[in-house]
């Protein structure tokens, strides 16, 4: 079945993704970026430009490059916005025949819906090529406060490009579709998007199966670039305080500035001082100037606090005309790049006393809520299925009560696993499979599930025989943990219902205990271990002095006798250290009489014992 | 238009059959998605791989781009050696900068900077790719 596009057409920048097997996903252009610059452009010799290309030839063409054209579609050319943003325009613009604005582009006047055609056609081209399928219908996004003739004008633009547009829908719908809310019932949410340009807020209110928009806001024009610019406008400064040289004329020299500025931004979203330093940045009569400086997120914070103000006024101010409450609000959703920075989730957080939701990508969320809304309407068609997960891991105890996880937490069920495990001790005749649900490093801090016992395991070495446990969870969420010895073919098993029957609270705590225990769970775990791997060499060794009597020599057998005995001694108390050293020193003298053992009998004879164990394991496979 | 493709169509009854059918179809649709979906990851982990030094790379290409002015303003120190060594460590990873050219073309170039009347191209910052993959264009100022 052909895939729905969805597209976020932006007024700086456009995305576009796919619904692939249920999850929404962003395709890159063929530049292999996740955004296209929404800017068309026609070269001197009539060559057209659309996106990355158009955007870096503009300065040299600017009459002839055309950006921002969402602002002017669907609106009369008299409209009080298309007057104010004329005077920012470095292109023509003219009053076409029906009332409606014409830009002009090369020789030709155009209508702004053709030109956003030609930014659709390009993201169609290159969704085909990733695809490496036709793509013929869209979903395309719009602002909330978009009018019928603005939304008319961007269906038309998507019928020029080719794409049949199954539906225009709204962009903080899209964001609030792409976190699943169209689930919420009665529940009312808030978009706030601050986008590269604009900056818009929505009020929605989820209902039976619709979205609906309670009240719109914002500023078209407040945004990232603005809050760049008084990063830009900041360095200028503080290099003219410096040197005393005013900078702000030299293109080249400005161009570097916001390079920095760029970077400092992005960094001080994670970190809270960068070190902005450009060395060389120009050069007077008494040789080069560097520009170094420490900045800090307090800095930049201040520099923009009253933007951010300004966002929050503008939020509470719609929420006011909703009709509602700070309090009312559900769901709070960021869209846009800049909601990446601390300062506006903190003062967002504030205002409505909860976290807003950020996890997906802000300056791709609403083109994947457009595919989400793609894969609703495909969904008419085939229903789509649903998929539980694992809400917690589940494993089995083994050898020094450590839980051993069969299954992460997360996996998508119905589900199988199985792992090969083995004795701990010589002629031991049945094991326990004691089976564990929780994100704990010890058995005993997990919840026990059930246990069973296998038994009639034949006698043979610790380590030898070869149990397959194996968890299974079908498509009702039931556990079947079966335990089969392959040399004899007896199994055991145990059907666990409900094992996902964990309530919230109950989810909640045993993932918070294991982040909270992790350091003392891991050390735990390293005792264990340590433990365990000293019992095994000890075990080893007394196994090669025991089967090599004869050869070793008295004083050899002194030396190993010791130092097995300090080991054993060391397992007992639970000093990780003293273990590991014990084990450590009884490794090395193991290993040199071994060596000296092997010199002695160099050319004795693989056993056919290893062909036959080996023909009876893939056997077994086979059947499994 | 919309609204007629929103009306649920009657329900009707499904035999046994059908709903096998149509189960069984589910099914090896579901297959069919997992197996492309294998073998688009298979291709999207191997162009990761291709590029994922890009970032790491694109960061020291801001060295070198300092180191260039450097030996620029204070020639003969040896800056223009260790430019070089940088230059040859990237070829060894599949980087390259871009031979500038004299026509404008914005796939590799971007303009930061126009004289008026000009119409001749000066790099004021190397562009580089990686495996033929542009992942900076050469910075221009078209000039008189």
């Amino acid at each position: 079945m052909a895939k729905i596009l969805g597209i976020d057409l932006g007024t700086t920048n456009s995305a576009m993704a796919v619904v692939e097997i249920g999850q929404p996903r962003i395709l890159e252009n063929k530049e292999g970026m996740r955004t296209t610059p929404s800017i068309v452009a026609i070269g001197k010799n009539g060559e057209r430009y659309i996106g990355v290309t158009a955007k870096r030839q503009a300065v040299t063409n600017p009459a002839n490059t055309i950006f921002s054209v969402k602002r002017l579609i669907g609106r009369r050319y008299d409209d009080a916005e298309v007057q104010r943003d004329k005077a920012l325009l470095p292109y023509e613009i003219r009053k076409g025949s029906s009332g409606d604005v014409e830009v002009k582009l090369g020789n030709e006047w155009k209508k702004p819906a053709e030109i956003s055609a030609m930014i659709l056609q390009k993201l169609k081209a290159d969704a085909e090529d990733k695809l490496g399928e036709k793509i013929t219908e869209a979903i395309i996004t719009v602002p909330a406060y978009f009018d019928d003739a603005q939304r008319k004008a961007t269906k038309d633009a998507g019928e020029i490009a080719g794409l049949t547009v199954k539906r225009v829908i709204n962009e903080p719908t899209a964001a609030a579709l792409a976190y699943g809310f169209n689930k919420k019932k009665d529940e009312k949410i808030v978009v706030y998007d601050f986008g590269g340009g604009t900056f818009d807020i929505s009020v929605l209110e989820v209902s039976e199966d619709t979205i609906e928009v309670k009240a719109t806001g914002g500023d078209t024009h407040l945004g990232g670039d603005d809050i760049d610019q008084r990063i830009i406008q900041h360095f200028i400064s503080e290099f003219k305080k410096e040197s005393g040289m005013d900078v702000s004329k030299d293109q080249l020299v400005v161009q570097r500035l916001k390079d920095a500025a760029e970077k400092a931004k992005h960094e001080l979203s994670s970190t809270l001082q960068t070190e902005v330093n450009i060395p060389f940045l120009t050069a007077d009569s008494f040789g080069p100037k560097h520009f170094t400086m420490s900045f800090t997120r307090a800095k930049l914070e201040e520099l923009v606090r009253d933007l951010v103000g300004k966002s929050i006024e503008l939020t509470k101010k719609t929420v006011q005309e909703a009709g509602l409450k700070m309090s009312d609000i559900h769901e709070v959703v960021m869209v846009g790049g800049q909601t990446r920075m601390p300062l506006i989730v903190e003062e967002v957080k504030k205002l409505f006393g909860k976290e807003p939701h950020k996890d997906i990508n802000p300056d791709e969320v609403v083109a994947l809520g457009a595919a989400v809304q793609g894969g609703i309407m495909q969904g008419d068609i085939r229903d789509v299925l649903l998929l539980d997960v694992t809400p917690l891991s589940l494993g089995i105890e083994t050898l020094g009560g450590v839980m051993t996880k069969m299954l992460e937490k997360n996996t998508t069920v119905p589900v199988s696993k199985s792992q090969i495990f083995s004795t701990a001790a010589d002629n031991q005749p049945s094991v326990e499979i004691h089976v564990l649900q929780g994100e704990r490093a010890m058995a005993t801090d997990n919840k026990t599930l059930g246990r069973f016992i296998l038994d009639g395991i034949p006698p043979s070495p610790r380590g030898g025989p070869q149990i397959e446990v194996s968890f299974d969870i079908d498509a009702n969420g039931i556990l079947n943990v079966k335990a089969k010895d392959k040399a004899t073919g007896k199994e055991q098993s145990v059907r666990i219902e409900g094992s996902s029957g964990l309530s919230d609270e109950e989810k909640k705590r045993m993932t918070a205990d294991a982040e909270k225990f992790a350091a003392e769970d891991a050390k735990k775990k390293e005792l264990a271990e340590a433990r365990n791997m000293g019992e095994t060499l000890a075990y080893t060794t007394e196994k090669m002095v025991k089967d090599n009597e004869s050869k070793i020599k008295d004083d050899d057998k002194k030396e190993l006798n010791a130092k097995m005995e300090k080991v054993r001694k060391a397992v007992k108390g639970d000093n990780v250290d003293e273990i590991k050293k014990a084990t450590e020193e009884l490794s090395k003298s193991a290993q040199r009489i071994g060596g000296e053992l092997y010199k002695q009998t160099n050319n004795s004879q693989p056993t056919t014992n290893n062909a036959e164990k080996t023909e009876e394991k893939s056997e077994s496979e086979a059947k499994s | 238009m919309t609204e007629e493709n929103n009306k649920k169509e009657e329900p009707k009854q499904q035999t046994a059959e059908e709903k096998t059918e149509e189960y069984l179809n589910n099914w090896k649709r579901e297959r069919a998605d997992f197996l492309n979906y294998k073998k688009d990851e298979a291709r999207r982990v191997e162009e990761f791989v291709k590029f994922a030094n890009k970032d790491l790379i694109l960061e020291m290409i801001e060295l070198v781009d300092d180191l260039e002015i450097a030996s620029k303003e204070v020639p003969g120190v040896g800056l223009e050696q260790v430019t070089k060594k940088f230059q040859d460590l990237f070829k060894k990873y599949g980087v390259e900068r871009i031979k500038m050219g004299n026509k404008l073309e914005p796939a590799i170039h971007e303009v930061i900077e126009t004289e008026p009347g000009g119409n001749k191209m000066k790099e004021v910052r190397a562009g580089y790719t990686m495996r033929s993959k542009i992942i900076r264009p050469v910075r221009v100022r078209i000039i008189k």
